[in-house]
């Protein structure tokens, strides 16, 4: 017995000694800067608040062009949270948008708290650092606005008690954006070529952070800092408007189309043949033509986020943009010309045909994308479009609103121009289509502009926030019940449930 | 005495010679030194004789016929056979004897009444007689295996299949005969050469011997609580697996079943004692087991249930949750055994939901959208059917067993074969099991003190396909769709060509898309593309050596080797739309997907036992030494086939149903695995100490190290102390006449519990060793790169969590063992519990570490009582009622919010929450007061608007914390899925051959919480349950169901509205047998037949909606009916015969 024993205590030790029969982060030589950067990547992809119905919810259904869409009886209570603006305290995409940032804002701060323990300072590391300060000020950005006072964790901590703050001031959360965007912009890189080729197309640039700065100043009407950023971005050469509207939408096979020239920022979506890879996103799948009660060669999507009959009626036929952004139930698609594919939708018949009248065409699937993706009849969605969450038109918009603001009305002239002949066709000066805007005076420019963002941007998320900045949504939205409280969503219950009454709820609410 | 010798006289005056052949030497010897024989016997006959080569037998007999003298003699002397030459001429008897017997080993002796005994000079030859016998049951069944005992001696045998036996013993032995389940009897063997002995069944289990682990042990020398049930009481339940017959009959043991074939029940003893694995631990014939779905119930001799610190210290970092112990059937000692036994049955599904049928839908559904203004609603008149979608996927199901095995037994070698075949259909339509079980044992004893042994269990399952959802699937389609196929013209998809095909109904996609599907189409579409096996065997081989009398070592080496192999295929088939007619390709892909999974486990024990008794003291001392190793290796792929050019589906083929079939697109096939493994090497001691067998005390210890925690806190070291005082052996209990035993108990001890703690929805067998984040990995264009990361965070110091448990219990048996009775108060205390705290919500790592405590107590209490009310009629009634009680003690620091929530269903509207102070699991919402009937009284109501929007007919919530407002701070607990008490009774009434039994049982005093019918998610449009047909339409319609909108969220909020009252009594099991007596089937060869008719869930009385009251789930989490979890009624027919 004795024996045994000896025996078994010596072969004990190896035999206890089991790792997992996977690689752990020790075993990879990873957990590097570079893989946390990318698991933000992964992040802003795979997480519901940044790339799917509650980010939709939040930037674009609540405005007055466009709305829920679907059918009418699917995700009814998002017309009471966010088309009548009885705002929910407690419902899947008030949460998810909410904690979806925060989990972001903490993966930011356990890189940034990683590259400073490690004293990182070689290039690479640096541009990581660029790209944790990016994310994080591109999340505060879109809780400043979507809940005005929000806790700052800007720290890494351990202890979840220790990630229970009281909330800040907003301009105590707008001096970190300002902070973060100036580090972001100092390291992320102009682009990422190696030998002329990108090795990391959609990847954070120089450009992308000051265009969020840009933003970042517009909404507190700090136009000089707007018209530094918007023309650093120019200075760069890195963008152009792209020639044809419809060009900045393409999602073809093998990336076509996509990061393309305009493009500043771009979420990625891949989808390879046979669904492999599948590095998708929902963000395509959750607007496209909803089947309803026609064919399934229709089940292109979930049919969110939809222009609404307001929308339709104000914008002028000639201007192009109109058919490239609105796709018409019963009508064939326009073909190639307005962004279309030669189809012809079925009818607008809630019950027997499709649900809506119209739909986002901006995310209008590619059927050969379809087929190549295999994403077709009961699979169907769009998985592989990218979220262009940043492109240059808006940097040339935001250029000419500021300018204008700033009693520079032939610059704001000169840019609102570009862009608008740019959607004419680039028929140039005497065109009847999309006319040229001469500048008048400021209160003249100051609405062309709100216009043109109204149609160029249609369906795209920037309109409830530009009308809140505007002063305008009351008179947009009123009659859909928004009051001034609405500017602000309330902090959601379950945050406020796990602080402990640390959190408290905004005031209006 | 004397009396009976005068008896005996009488009877061999009548058949002289037969009975002196049989006569009983040893009444004669006695007889002899008792009564003072005379010395001068009658010399009145004289001997005449002259005989050949003559058996000395024959010569007795010869002078018997004289007629005078008796002889009396052991047929077995040597010497009475012998052939000698006789002659005698006028002798006397004496003179004769003298000669007869000079020069052999014979004498004589002359006792009174003229009768002489023949013996052997040698005294030893005189004592030593050979006895036959029969034992037998009261009703003269014959007690095969029963063993008889010369008292005193090691000298025994077991009786044969027949009952009986032979032994040569003293002739004035003490024969000891006892069988488990009977009172052993002590006979005087008093020179008989028969001996029959009827046994009277026992009552009294203070004698049985239970499985301790590592050893066996007579229940009286136990200080803890151990229930033992025989493997009788489960064989003939038509239930595949075998854990699931024990519901109700075990104090402290919580069983909630499963209607799925061969599912899994949830199981807990003794209640919620982690925050990870609650289910018990089984042990089969010593190896540990996570589950024991290889068994055949047939093959079970008997099932311990360990509950109490002193039983359960032994087995260390695994005692924690309790021990099932399972000993399967060996070989008894006696002829070749035959059973075969058989059973058929059918399935029904008992207390179906009630969904809307199609005039309640268009009725409710038109209500909605009333609701809401609604005016241009999805038109569906032209679907006119009106299906009871519960009712298209179910069935009566089929249920059949059918084994058979043979066993023998000598002295040498025990031998023990079984077969088994299962097959068992669910209710739900194709859902069926099989299973083939093979068993096999043989134990050789090589000599005196060396055995070898070898166990060997092996089976084959033929999974059911995944039928979970259906149930669910059913009840949310909207009635009008149609149930049935029709017959349609359709290119066939897997060729050019055209073909006829039925094809079964789409749903309207206008209503319903996401999160509804039709059931039928898809089952029966599906069900046979997917192919699941199961292959498992588990074996060991032991030596057992007993190095003295006292000293003995068993070493064991077990072996569990299994794999499952799951294989599906995806069909291309079409569906029509409803509305259209027009049908369309559904299955439009086809693929195969490969899942393989193997189990490899391995353990050694090796056991040094010492047994002795030092004068009034009483020792087992027990030492031993055990690794065990568990692994588990995954691999699975996909094959798709290519989509480009001339591209084939993959063929609707079993040929083609693997990963490589030659039709896959390599490109696009995937393949991954996953596998892991851990070990554990463990020193283990036990004592087992009585003083005058009334003061007892158990201790144990074990120190466990396992690969999953890391060096620091590598060994644990878990213990047990148990005392008991048997106070019926104590001189002032001598006069209560009615109690024949009584045991006072107590015991406290430290458990382990190596749960691996669930990381994000799998079991994690390394805690301490972070895997990666799943799935993470940016893409930038076409280009994939991975962000590695850890899944979560680790504290440092992890440690298994302990449970701190004690008892205290009393067991009684009393009126002639007729009554037993046993209670039992226990109290166990876990401590440092090992928490996967998910802090995601807040950005940061999930992180694994220790913290918390749970605390469960309570009162068990069991009794029985038997009794022959008259000569064929007996009656035996037992019942259990366990109360429990649960609470969080405390929790882990970092939990956010501090206490661990389970949300379901729609944003986590349904919610169980473990709160500090609280039972485990507690249900949480808002308390419902009624609808608001008006807009008057909403305003006349606190404010409730930050729940959100809310208007006329929707709930109108309680202001719990009276601040004037409803808000989140007005969720309150508002049910515990933990019953306040279980209980569970048997009736057992024998007729002569007949016997009916009754197991009855249910529970009190919980909630269940019903999510189907009101949580369902916003983006799903499902069937009304029927009761939806009450809501609210305007003031005063309803106060409770509020008015039908899936756009009103207010009323999609977990409540108490959802809470239903989880308290029922179900009928569990009736069964009525008849045991045909041995004569009538004789002549079948037959020595035993039973056929018996039982009904399983036969009746519940329950107060909820769902299928059943009873839903098990995770340890934090449960008591949650999701719309399916049935439990059907079986009704079976079964025989039992042996040969």
């Amino acid at each position: 017995m004795a024996l045994p024993m000896v025996i078994g205590s010596v072969g004990c030790k190896k035999f206890l000694d089991r790792k997992p029969l996977t690689a752990t982060l020790s075993d990879i030589n990873q957990g590097t800067l570079e893989a946390q950067s990318f698991g933000m990547y992964n992040v802003l992809t795979s997480y519901a608040g940044f790339s799917t119905l509650p980010w939709l919810d939040f930037h674009s259904i609540r405005d007055d062009d466009a709305q829920k869409g679907s059918s009418v009886t699917d995700g009814a209570e998002v017309n009471t949270e966010f088309e009548t603006f009885q705002y929910s305290k407690d419902d899947w995409a008030p949460n998810t948008y909410w904690n979806d940032r925060y989990y972001m804002i903490n993966l930011a701060n356990r890189e940034l708290y990683f590259a400073d323990s490690l004293h990182a300072t070689d290039a690479a590391s640096l541009k990581n650092v660029g790209e944790a300060r990016f994310f994080r000020a591109y999340c505060y950005l879109d809780l400043v606005r979507t809940y005005g006072e929000v806790p700052l964790i800007n720290y890494y901590y351990t202890r979840s008690a220790d990630g229970i703050r009281p909330k800040s001031s907003v301009s105590t959360i707008y001096a970190q954006i300002d902070s973060d965007l100036n580090i972001a912009s100092q390291y992320l890189p102009v682009n990422w070529e190696v030998g002329g080729t990108n090795i990391y197309p959609g990847r954070l640039t120089k450009g992308a952070a000051n265009t969020l700065w840009a933003q970042s100043y517009l909404f507190r009407q700090n136009w000089a800092q707007v018209v530094q950023k918007c023309n650093a971005v120019i200075a760069s050469g890195q963008y152009q408007l792209a020639d044809k509207f419809t060009d900045i939408w393409k999602d073809g096979l093998n990336g076509v189309g996509k990061n393309g020239v305009e493009s500043i920022f771009e979420e990625q979506s891949y989808v390879g043949p046979n669904q492999t890879p599948w590095k998708g996103t929902q963000f395509g799948t959750s607007q496209n033509v909803r089947q309803g009660g026609a064919t399934n060669a229709w089940n292109l999507g979930w049919g969110w986020n939809v222009p609404t009959q307001k929308l339709v009626t104000a914008w002028d036929n000639n201007d192009p943009r109109k058919a490239s952004t609105v796709l018409f139930s019963g009508q064939y698609d326009g073909g190639n010309a307005t962004g279309g594919y030669g189809a012809t939708l079925p009818i607008y018949a809630p019950g027997s045909s499709l649900d809506q009248p119209f739909w986002n065409k901006k995310v209008y699937s590619d059927p050969q994308m379809r087929q190549f993706t295999g994403q077709i009849f009961g699979s169907g969605g769009a998985d592989w479009i990218n979220h262009r969450i940043l492109r240059y038109a808006d940097v040339i918009l935001m250029l000419a609103e500021a300018s204008n603001e700033l009693g520079d009305g032939a610059t704001a002239a000169t840019n609102l121009e570009k862009i608008r002949n740019r959607a004419s066709g680039n028929l140039g000066a005497g065109r009847s289509i999309v006319p040229p805007i001469a500048y008048v005076n400021q209160a003249q420019m100051r609405t062309a502009i709100k216009n043109e963002r109204r149609w160029e941007f249609a369906m795209e998320g920037y309109r409830f926030f530009d009308l809140v900045r505007w002063g305008d949504a009351i008179t947009e939205l009123g009659s859909l019940g928004y009051t001034n409280r609405c500017r602000y969503y309330p902090i959601p219950q379950q945050a406020i449930n796990i602080s402990g009454g640390v959190l408290v709820q905004n005031p209006e609410w | 005495m004397q009396k009976s010798v005068l008896q005996g006289h009488k009877i061999w005056s009548g058949t002289l010679l037969k009975t002196l052949l049989v006569m009983k030497l040893a009444i004669i010897i006695v007889l002899a030194t008792t009564l003072q024989v005379q010395a001068f016997p009658t010399m009145g006959q004289y001997v005449n004789l002259n005989l050949k080569q003559t058996e000395v037998k024959k010569v007795l007999k010869l002078i018997e016929n004289d007629g005078y003298y008796r002889f009396l003699y052991n047929s077995d002397l040597k010497g009475l056979k012998n052939k000698v030459d006789f002659s005698a001429r006028d002798l006397s008897v004496i003179e004769s004897l003298n000669s007869l017997f000079a020069g052999t080993n014979l004498t004589y002796k002359v006792l009174d009444n003229n009768l002489i005994v023949v013996l052997s000079v040698n005294a030893a030859d005189n004592d030593k007689i050979k006895v036959t016998g029969r034992v037998t049951g009261e009703n003269g069944e014959a007690l095969a295996g029963a063993s008889v005992l010369e008292k005193g001696t090691n000298a025994g045998t077991y009786a044969d299949n027949n009952g009986n036996f032979t032994i040569t013993v003293e002739s004035n032995a003490t024969l000891v005969i006892s069988s488990i389940g009977f009172e052993p009897q002590q006979v005087k063997v008093s020179g008989r050469s028969v001996v029959d002995v009827k046994l009277v069944p026992t009552y009294k289990k203070s004698d049985e011997v239970v499985v301790i682990g590592y050893g066996t042990a007579s229940k009286r020398d136990l200080t803890g609580s151990i229930v033992k049930v025989s493997g009788k009481d489960i064989a003939d339940k038509p239930n595949t697996n075998p854990i699931a017959s024990l519901q109700g009959k075990v104090a402290g043991l919580s069983i909630v079943n499963n209607g799925t074939p061969g599912g899994s029940p949830d199981i807990r003893i003794r209640g919620t004692v982690s925050i990870g694995q609650v289910h018990p631990l089984y042990i089969v014939d010593g190896i540990f087991q996570d589950n024991i779905d290889y068994l055949n119930s047939n093959d079970i001799e008997s099932i311990e249930v360990l509950k109490d610190a002193s039983s359960l210290a032994i087995f260390g970092v695994k005692g924690a949750t309790g021990v099932i112990a399972i000993t399967t059937k060996r070989a008894k000692a006696g002829q070749l055994v035959i059973n075969f036994n058989t059973s058929y049955g059918f399935k029904k599904l008992v207390d179906k939901i009630k969904m809307a049928n199609s005039d309640q839908f268009n009725t409710l559904f038109a209500q909605e959208n009333l609701n809401n203004s609604i005016s241009n609603p999805p038109n569906y008149s032209a679907l006119t059917a009106n299906t009871d979608w519960v009712d298209a996927v179910t069935r009566v199901g089929k249920f059949n067993t059918n084994n058979l095995s043979i066993s023998s037994a000598t002295d040498k070698n025990r031998f023990s074969l079984g077969l088994g075949y299962i097959s068992d259909e669910g209710v739900i339509i194709h859902e069926k099991l099989e299973k083939m079980l093979l068993s096999f044992s043989d134990e050789l004893k090589v000599s005196k003190n060396i055995k070898f042994g070898i166990n060997l269990n092996a089976s084959r399952q033929n999974n059911p396909y995944n039928a979970g959802s259906v149930l669910d699937n059913a009840r949310k389609v909207m009635p009008q769709i149609s149930a049935n196929a029709k017959s349609f013209r359709v290119a066939n998809p897997y060729g050019g060509d055209s073909i006829n095909a039925n094809i079964y109904s789409g749903l309207n996609t206008a209503m319903q898309t996401s999160g509804v599907v039709n059931p039928v189409l898809e089952v029966e579409n599906t069900w046979n593309k997917n192919i699941n096996i199961e292959y498992r065997t588990v074996a060991s081989i032991y030596a057992d050596i007993n190095f003295t009398k006292n000293l003995n070592l068993r070493s064991t080496f077990y072996a569990d080797m299994s794999n499952v192999n799951n294989r599906t295929y995806s069909p291309l088939y079409y569906a029509y739309n409803p509305m259209t007619n027009v049908p369309y390709l559904y299955g439009s892909k086809t693929q195969v997907q490969e899942n393989d999974n193997s189990y490899k486990k391995f353990q050694q024990d090796h056991i040094l036992t010492y047994r002795k008794n030092f004068g009034e003291h009483g020792l087992t001392a027990m030492a031993g030494f055990t690794t065990y190793y568990s692994g588990f290796f995954n691999r699975q792929g996909i094959s798709k086939p290519y989509t480009t050019g001339n591209a084939l589906p993959i063929p609707d083929d079993k040929r083609f149903w693997y990963i490589g079939n030659g039709f896959q697109e390599d490109a696009t096939s995937l393949s991954s695995s996953s596998q892991a493994e851990y070990s554990t090497v463990s020193a283990l001691a036990r004592i087992l100490y009585n003083y005058k067998g009334k003061y007892l005390l158990n201790a144990s210890l074990r120190d466990d190290a396992s690969s999953a925690i890391q060096n620091s806190n590598r060994h644990q070291k878990f213990w047990a102390v148990g005392g008991a005082w048997e106070l019926s052996k104590e001189k002032f209990m001598e006069k209560v006449k009615y109690i024949n035993y009584l045991k006072l108990k107590g015991s406290i001890g430290v458990l382990g519990n190596q749960a691996a703690p669930n990381t994000g929805g799998s079991s994690n067998y390394y805690p301490f060793y972070p895997n990666l984040q799943g799935g993470s990995s940016a893409v930038f264009g076409t280009y994939i790169y991975n962000a590695a990361r850890d899944a979560y965070k680790v504290s440092q110091d992890l440690k298994w969590e302990t449970v701190h448990s004690s008892e205290v219990g009393v067991e009684l048996y009393g009126f002639n063992n007729r009554l037993h009775f046993e209670a039992n108060y226990f109290n166990r205390v876990t401590k440092d519990l090992l928490n996967y705290i998910g802090l995601a919500q807040l950005g940061l790592d999930n992180e694994v570490t220790n913290g918390g405590s749970f605390k469960n107590w309570g009162e068990e209490f069991s009794a029985s009582w038997n009794q022959n009310l008259k000569k064929d009629l007996s009656i035996s009634v037992s019942g259990n009622i366990t109360f429990l009680k649960n609470k969080v003690i405390s929790l882990a620091k970092d939990i956010p919010g501090g206490y661990i929530s389970n949300a379901f269903m729609n944003n986590g509207s349904a919610e169980s929450r473990s709160i500090v102070g609280q039972p485990i699991g507690s249900f949480y919402g808002y308390t419902v007061e009624g609808l608001y009937q008006s807009y008057a009284d909403i305003l006349g109501s606190p404010v409730a608007s930050a729940i959100g929007a809310y208007r006329p007919g929707d709930f109108k919530f309680k202001d719990m914390n009276g601040d004037g407002k409803i808000t989140a701070d007005d969720r309150t607990v508002i049910g515990n899925p933990t019953p306040k008490f279980t209980y569970g009774t048997n009736v057992t009434v024998k007729y002569k051959d007949i016997s009916v039994s009754v197991d009855m049982g249910g529970v009190y005093g919980n909630q269940v919480f019903r999510t189907w019918g009101s949580l369902e998610s916003p983006f799903q449009r499902v069937n009304y349950p029927a009761f939806k047909i009450n809501s609210w339409t305007g003031a005063g319609t309803s106060n409770w169901d509020p008015l039908v909108s899936q756009g009103d969220r207010f009323n999609y909020n977990g409540s108490t509205y959802n809470m239903e009252d989880g308290s029922y009594f179900r009928i569990r099991n009736v069964q009525l047998a008849y045991d045909f007596q041995s004569r009538l089937i004789a002549k079948a060869k037959m020595k035993s037949l039973k056929v018996y008719f039982n009904i399983q869930n036969a009746k519940t009385w329950k107060n909820n909606l769902g299928y059943t009251p009873e839903y098990g789930g995770s340890a934090t989490a449960f008591g949650f009916d999701f719309g399916g979890g049935a439990i059907p009624m079986i009704t079976t027919l079964g025989l039992n015969v042996n040969f």
